[in-house]
Formats: C-alpha cells, sequence, structure tokens
C-alpha cells in the first residue's frame, strides 16, 4: 500500500497510452484481417504483415502477463464463467506459435483486496484487455493462411441465455477498460455463437476447479482452458478506473459477451482434441 | 470490386481520348532506357507510353531535349483465371529496358502474371512500286503489266510500331513485383511474393526457379520477397529484399536453387523505436545497385538506406524520408498508407539519391555533402520552366509561411514512382496520373 496513489498515476499514465494503443492496432488490424479474408484474393504481402503485427500484439501482451504474474496471488475459486462466440477462424496448427501464451503455473487469480494491494487498477484492465487481445489474436492468427470460413450465428442470443441461466451474477463485476470493450463487442456482434448445448458443457467443465490441461492446442499454444479462466477473474476484479465511456451496466453487459467468447474459444479449440 | 474493373474497362474504351484523370490513367512505373533517350512509362490500365527526346536544336537552345510521346501501346490486357475465379489486373508493375544492340528498342514489361518483351521500331521508308500490287494494296490485274519495275524505297512519315515479341507466362503463382534484366544481356529474372524465376530472353516455355520461400505450410509464411535486382556487371549475383527488412545477396554459380544466400544485410532494430509497426515500416519496398555495383539502396517506409556490399551489419548512410510520419504511424496504419511501395533512384553518378513521399512531394540526398532537398510535383505550385521551389514540412510549433504542417499533407497524392536519366540531372516523377520531367537549370 505504499505510496499507492503515487504508483498508480506512473502506471496509469504509460499504462493508458500503451493499451489504448494496443487496442486500436488490434481493432485496426482484425478489420482489415476481415476485410482482406472477403477478397478473393488478398496481397500477400499485406495479409503476411498483418498478421505478423497480430503476434507482435500478442507477444508484447505476452510480455505483460508474464510481467504481472510475477506477483504470486493467493487462488480464488472461479465461480462465474462467460462463454463468447468463436471467432471465424481457418485451418489448425499453426505451428509457428509455439510460447506458452501464459507461463503462469501459479494461482494467478487474485482476490480484490490483495488486487488493490500490489497493482493499480490499470494493470487491471490491462490484463482484462490483455485476455480479450489473447483470444482476438488465437483466431485470426489461426485464420491467417488458411481458408476463411464462414462466421458463425448472431450472438444475440447467447447473450441474453448465458447472463440469465449460466453463472451467478457477482457483485464485484465492473466493466472493463472501456477501451477494451467496444472492440470486442464489434468483434462479438459480427460473430456467431455456438449452440446452447454446447455453451452449457463447456460451462459445466468452466465451473470445475480442475481442469485437465488441454496442451496440445491447435495453434500450438500451450494455453489452457484453466489458465484462461484463471484470469477471467482479474475481469471481474477490475474497477478500471481509467476507462472512460462505458457506463457500467453497459460494461457489464458487454464484459460478459466477452468472457463468453473468451472461454469459448478457448474450448472450442480444445474441444476437437479431447 | 466488379464495378470498378468495369468502369474502368469502359473509360478505356470509350474515355481514353479525354483528359479525365481516370484510374486506369494512373502511372504506375517509369524507366530511363539505358541511354536515357527513351522514357517508357506504364500504367493501370495495362498501357505503355515511350517518350523520346527530342534532338538539341541550335535554333531553340532553350529547350534542351524535351521528351515528346515516341509510341504507345496496349502491353497487357485484363485477364481471368478460369481455374482460380481471379481476374488478373493489367497493370504494369515493372518496366525494364534492354540495352540496345540495333535500331529497334526492346523493353520488358510485366503485370502480376506474365512478362512480355516488347520490340518498338521505327518505320520511315516504305517499298515503292510492286508489280502484283498498286500502291493502295488492291491487286492488279495482270493482263494490264506490261513490263517490270524494281520497287525502290520512298521516305514516308515516321512510324513508330510496337510488337510483342515474347510472352513469358505461366511462372508465377503469386504477384510479381520486380523484373531485371542480366548484365550478360541473356536472361532476367521475375520475381513474385515467394519465388524468383530466371529466364532466358529467347526461350518463354521454360523458366528455372533460383530462390524460393515458400514455406511448406503456408501458415507459417511470415515473411516475403518485395524486390529484386541483378548486379550491373557481375551475372552471377542478385539480391532480393524482404518484407522484415533484409537483404540477401546471392550467386548463382553456388548452386541451382539460390536459397542460401551469401550475404545477408540486416540493420539491428534500434529499441527505442520500437512500436507496433516496426516490422511493417521497415518492409523493404525497394532495391537498387548503384551504378557503380559498390553500393545497394533501399528503401523502407521511413527511410533510404545505402548499403556497402562488403558491409552486411548496418547500412552505410541512412536518410530520413519523412520522419515526420513516425507519430502518425497508427493512422497511417488505419488509412493503409502504411502498406504504399516508394521507390528509390541513384543518379547517374552514384552522388545523389531519390525518393518520393505525400504531398506530390520528392526528396533528393546529397550524399557527398549530405544536403537534401524537398521538392514538389504539381501544377498548381509551380510554372512550366520555372526553377522549383524547395518546400519544407512544418513539425511542430510555429509554422513558417512556406512551410505545411504535417496535418494538411494530403497523402492521396503519393510519389511512389521516380527515374533518373543514366548521365543527366534529368528526372522523371509520376505523380498519380500525370508525369513531370524536370531537368537541372540551364546556366
Amino acid at each position: 500500500m505504499v505510496a499507492k496513489g503515487q504508483k498508480r498515476k506512473l502506471l496509469e499514465g504509460r499504462g493508458g497510452a500503451w493499451e489504448s494503443q494496443l487496442q486500436s492496432v488490434l481493432d485496426i488490424s482484425m478489420e482489415k484481417f476481415h476485410r482482406d479474408q472477403a477478397l478473393v484474393e488478398p496481397s500477400l504481402l499485406r495479409s503476411v504483415l498483418i498478421s505478423n503485427t497480430l503476434r507482435q500484439v500478442q507477444s508484447e501482451v505476452r510480455a505483460q502477463v508474464e510481467s504481472l504474474s510475477s506477483v504470486k496471488m493467493p487462488s480464488k475459486p472461479q465461480t462465474h464463467s462467460g462463454l463468447e462466440p468463436d471467432f471465424p477462424s481457418g485451418s489448425p496448427s499453426s505451428t509457428e506459435h509455439n510460447a506458452p501464451l501464459f507461463s503462469l503455473n501459479d494461482e494467478n487469480s487474485n482476490t480484490e483486496e490483495d488486487v488493490m494491494a500490489w497493482t493499480s487498477e490499470e494493470d487491471f484492465s490491462l490484463s482484462s484487455a490483455i485476455s480479450v487481445i489473447l483470444k482476438d489474436l488465437d483466431t485470426v492468427i489461426d485464420a491467417g493462411q488458411g481458408p476463411p470460413r464462414a462466421p458463425l450465428g448472431s450472438v444475440e442470443n447467447l447473450t441474453g441465455d448465458a447472463r440469465h441461466t449460466q453463472y451467478p451474477p457477482s457483485s464485484s463485476r465492473t466493466e472493463r477498460a472501456s477501451n477494451v470493450v467496444p472492440s470486442v463487442k464489434s468483434e462479438a456482434a459480427c460473430l456467431g455463437c455456438p449452440q446452447d448445448v454446447v455453451l452449457e458443457k463447456l460451462l459445466l467443465d468452466i465451473d470445475t476447479s480442475v481442469f485437465e490441461p488441454e496442451v496440445n492446442l491447435l495453434q500450438g499454444f500451450s494455453v489452457t482452458a484453466d489458465d484462461l479462466v484463471k484470469y477471467l477473474p482479474s475481469l471481474s476484479k477490475s474497477p478500471s478506473a481509467s476507462s472512460s465511456s462505458s457506463s457500467s451496466s453497459h460494461g457489464q453487459a458487454t464484459w460478459e459477451i466477452q468472457e463468453i467468447e473468451h472461454v469459448m474459444d478457448i474450448l472450442m479449440r480444445t474441444y476437437p482434441q479431447s | 470490386m466488379e464495378e470498378e474493373s468495369d468502369s474502368r474497362k469502359i473509360n478505356n474504351s470509350f474515355l481514353r481520348d479525354h483528359n479525365y484523370a481516370t484510374e486506369a490513367d494512373i502511372i504506375s512505373t517509369v524507366e530511363f532506357n539505358s541511354t536515357g533517350e527513351l522514357l517508357a512509362t506504364g500504367d493501370k490500365g495495362g498501357r505503355v507510353v515511350v517518350f523520346q527526346r527530342e534532338q538539341e536544336s541550335k535554333n531553340q537552345p532553350h529547350r534542351r531535349g524535351e521528351y515528346n510521346v515516341y509510341s504507345t501501346f496496349q502491353s497487357h490486357e485484363p485477364e481471368f483465371d478460369y481455374l482460380k475465379s481471379l481476374e488478373i489486373e493489367e497493370k504494369i508493375n515493372k518496366i525494364r529496358w534492354l540495352p540496345q544492340q540495333n535500331a529497334a528498342y526492346f523493353l520488358l514489361s510485366t503485370n502480376d502474371k506474365t512478362v512480355k518483351l516488347w520490340k518498338i521500331s521505327e518505320r520511315d521508308k516504305r517499298p515503292e512500286g510492286y508489280n502484283l500490287k498498286d500502291e493502295d494494296g488492291r491487286i492488279r490485274d495482270p493482263s494490264t503489266i506490261t513490263s517490270l519495275r524494281v520497287p525502290v524505297l520512298q521516305p514516308m512519315d515516321l512510324m513508330v510500331e510496337a510488337m510483342p515479341r515474347r510472352v513469358f507466362s505461366n511462372a508465377h503463382t503469386y504477384h510479381i513485383n520486380s523484373i531485371s534484366v542480366n548484365s550478360d544481356y541473356e536472361t532476367f529474372m521475375s520475381t513474385d511474393d515467394l519465388r524468383i524465376n530466371l529466364w532466358n530472353l529467347e526461350i518463354t516455355n521454360r523458366s528455372f526457379n533460383i530462390v524460393d520461400i515458400k514455406p511448406a505450410n503456408m501458415e507459417e509464411l511470415t515473411e516475403v520477397i518485395t524486390a529484386a535486382e541483378f548486379h550491373p556487371h557481375q551475372c552471377n549475383t542478385f539480391v532480393y529484399s524482404s518484407s522484415k527488412g533484409s537483404i540477401r545477396l546471392c550467386d548463382m554459380r553456388a548452386s541451382a536453387l539460390c536459397d542460401n544466400h551469401s550475404k545477408f544485410f540486416e540493420e539491428p532494430e534500434d529499441p527505442s523505436n520500437r512500436s507496433f509497426f516496426s516490422e511493417i515500416i521497415s518492409s523493404i519496398s525497394d532495391v537498387k545497385f548503384s551504378h557503380s555495383g559498390r553500393y545497394l539502396m533501399t528503401r523502407d517506409y521511413l527511410t533510404v538506406k545505402v548499403w556497402d556490399l562488403n558491409m552486411e551489419s548496418k547500412p552505410l548512410e541512412t536518410y530520413q524520408v519523412h520522419d515526420y510520419l513516425r507519430s502518425k504511424l497508427c493512422s497511417l496504419y488505419e488509412n493503409d498508407c502504411i502498406f504504399d511501395k516508394f521507390e528509390c533512384v541513384w543518379n547517374g553518378s552514384d552522388s545523389v539519391i531519390m525518393t518520393g513521399s505525400y504531398n506530390n512531394f520528392f526528396r533528393m540526398f546529397d550524399r557527398n555533402t549530405k544536403r537534401d532537398v524537398t521538392l514538389e510535383a504539381s501544377r498548381e505550385n509551380s510554372k512550366p520552366r520555372a526553377i522549383l521551389k524547395p518546400r519544407k514540412v512544418c513539425v511542430g510549433g510555429k509554422r513558417r509561411k512556406d512551410e505545411i504542417s504535417v496535418d494538411s499533407l494530403d497523402f492521396s497524392k503519393k510519389i511512389l514512382h521516380t527515374a533518373w536519366h543514366p548521365y543527366e540531372n534529368i528526372i522523371a516523377v509520376a505523380a498519380t496520373n500525370n508525369l513531370y520531367i524536370f531537368q537541372d537549370k540551364v546556366n
């Protein structure tokens, strides 16, 4: 708690700018990627540069994640769950993504108090942004050179069901960084949702505290579902004071959608192997 | 996309004679021939226009050899690849002249998929006095022929005709970005995103693949070839540049497939300048050997670099073209300008290098005096025969009277293609659909 305010201000200054640029780069790259996929013959140079930029965003995010995770925190069982529609992804196995997204082996979920103790709000919005972005990156990079798949159906139904039936409302849920919200929301809006059956199955799995590690993801990431979910509580904990615009309720709804997207993404990828 | 191409075709056929700024008129390549007598431009509509320099006349010494249209021809037509259901653009990506060996001129022009060798020849005499046909070409009635005569060559109005002599096709899966004629004058290479093929100028049904960087799994692709060129004197040496900012020099004597480079030129990244766009702006858009063959020049998004062939670790010189854009990379990424591929050229003595920028600006750097100048190619801002006024971009703070601020730059007016006469200080600058030719001022 030493000089909390001071530290927070410093990190906010740096982190806010970095995070907002991270987010805009991701947004723009995703948009370009999707637009190029719609073309019959996208320029190869362009595609390679855009996907390399996305990879770089991913590695920056990973670096941030690793630095955040360097502080060990007691774990807290995750009770919430969120599912998100899968992004369109092409053929599997991009073997160049060898490094794990998260090299965390410890508990990474933080209690609210601990969170406030060791890091600023900015860091939390960062980690929440990170989770979103990582999921975006997974799908994008995976789809980078593969054949494009048609996007899935609409997400409206999913939102309603998920929110009301699937997970217990958490009082500590707050909005994310607002700059994360709009981008992922737009992604969610344009992508489809899995069927409810799959949803429920996934949610049940997520609710358990012990997961079978799905090591070999199709892309070669060694991120596991439980790794990611351990991150999800950080979303709920982030008051995200630095975020500017969204109201809480709006943020909460979209944040739930995003969570759904996150977890769905991972699990859709792990499931083909199981 | 479909409508665009349709309207382009319509414009080609109906409106070509008018001075419309149609998309088909956008100049896509500019190249002087080896003597500087001819200047060729290719455009997006697949046409090649060749200009010839007037002979200097004593009557009008101030008109020091202006360039006039010499020949115009349609080099490439839009094609349709039925197997892939893709339209192949007719845009001329590159033109390269062959050295002149007889009265005719030869050039190679290429679109995304096909390279063509064109012969441009003059005809200023025609035979007259045939026996079997009269001057109009109609067959004479044999019964009216009473005497035999020998046809005589009579002068006629100069006619310049362009004929395709070779078509080098079906060798590239990806889009051709460069062609380069070898100093042996027998072979040339064509380069696409992943492969480089070597051709013999006489043989069109066979080419040899000399570089192939296609990975077994396309999802592992992280780097593409962006440009390639033969060494000006050593016919076994060539270089190719990549989207990651590296240049590889290869020796064809080493092996048939030159996947292993002989030299690898790459500058280590400056950590203080690192950003999300570092890789994109390091992608090399053009590579050119100096006339001497000792140096290499590369153009990436913000800089021009001169490399010594003997030093692979870092460039000899780095020139900032428009560093004021470094803080705007995110917006330039958004509006796609960051993907613009600028070319760069040497002057005849390798002492000055030139490249284009935005707002119809182009920059010249004197390697010896280390001075640089920014000039503008625009009709509004310069009268014909007036000396170009140096321009300046104001980076911040107070803007002086003649300066232009970074935010007022017009990013749709980009100078991607320029050319420098091989011996004299004459430059050709392509500004969208206009061609500007500038000369040193006459004293």
